[in-house]
């Protein structure tokens, strides 16, 4: 069962799950059985507001390191999001055709993006943040953001 | 028609999204005053959140007595839940964010003032609600 860091600022509860990795963006990535599944920080969907649509990249596309490998649509903004990692897609969360609130319901789990054959793992795990780091980084962001209300 | 004869043709209630400052909330009242002013005027009557949060009691009783047609600018849902608090009924809840997603090419943008999609929602959103209120009309 996945395990959180938890932080409240301002009025807002953040959550970072301890079973993967991040980048600054508030992407995440986890290792599963020789892939990595992506998604997006619970931050990230409460920072960016309700998703209206969301666009990942074909299955068989490679993609390196940075490379964008989605698109989200939220009532405030419109985001690329780049890959965490080099690697081929594999899969995509088909249900956010048609039920894109699923980033903002449940980021860590149902709401993930897509599913990647890493190319170089090992290289580009390096590159990203344990959930610790992430969790200071994330919290210097939101407060940061509760100081602009 | 005056505002006793008003109140006892009124069907249903439009109570909008009162963000200020959002997009979606600014498209809500616009379909609301759509709806009111010129698709069905005589059927509805719009209600002010802030008088609602004020405790009006002249919006209190209008709330009290007709169905509400809540439309929500984001997930908070304040019309819905103002409606609720006020002793009012929601007959329906619309959020604007599920009306964009049926209207894609409709992108909202703008605040105080809304770019030409965004009154193109606005009337989309308009057209359900009154579908909404001729269907509760028939159901009597």
């Amino acid at each position: 069962m996945t395990q959180f860091l938890e932080t409240t600022v301002d009025k807002f509860s953040f959550k970072v799950a301890t079973d993967r990795l991040y980048t600054p963006e508030g992407l995440w990535a986890r290792l599963e059985d020789g892939q990595v599944r992506i998604g997006v920080t619970d931050f990230f969907q409460q920072h960016n507001g309700d998703v209206a649509f969301a666009e990942v990249m074909p299955v068989g596309m490679a993609l390196a390191a940075g490379d964008e490998i989605a698109t989200v649509e939220t009532i405030k903004v419109d985001i690329m999001l780049p890959s965490p990692l080099a690697g081929t897609i594999t899969a995509v969360n088909e249900e956010l055709e048609l039920a894109a609130e699923l980033i903002n319901q449940d980021p860590y789990e149902a709401g993930w993006l897509a599913l990647v054959q890493p190319a170089n793992w090992a290289a580009d795990k390096a590159n990203l943040m344990d959930p610790e780091a992430y969790f200071v980084h994330m919290k210097a962001e939101a407060e940061q953001e509760a100081k602009k209300i | 028609m005056s505002a006793e004869d008003k109140a006892t043709r009124v069907k249903a209630v439009i109570v909008p999204c009162s963000g200020i400052g959002k997009t979606y909330g600014t498209v809500s009242r616009e379909a609301a005053y759509e709806i009111t002013e010129e698709l069905r005027p005589e059927e509805t009557q719009l209600v002010p959140l802030s008088m609602l949060v004020m405790g009006d009691e002249a919006t209190r009783t209008a709330v009290a007595n007709h169905p509400a047609v809540a439309i929500d600018g984001c997930k908070l849902a304040c019309a819905s839940k103002m409606v609720q608090e006020s002793g009012g009924t929601v007959a329906v809840e619309l959020a604007v964010l599920d009306v964009y997603r049926r209207h894609r090419q409709f992108k909202p943008q703008g605040i105080a003032e809304l770019n030409e999609a965004g009154y193109q929602l606005a009337h989309a959103l308009a057209e359900e609600v009154a579908t909404l209120v001729d269907e509760m009309t028939s159901d009597e």
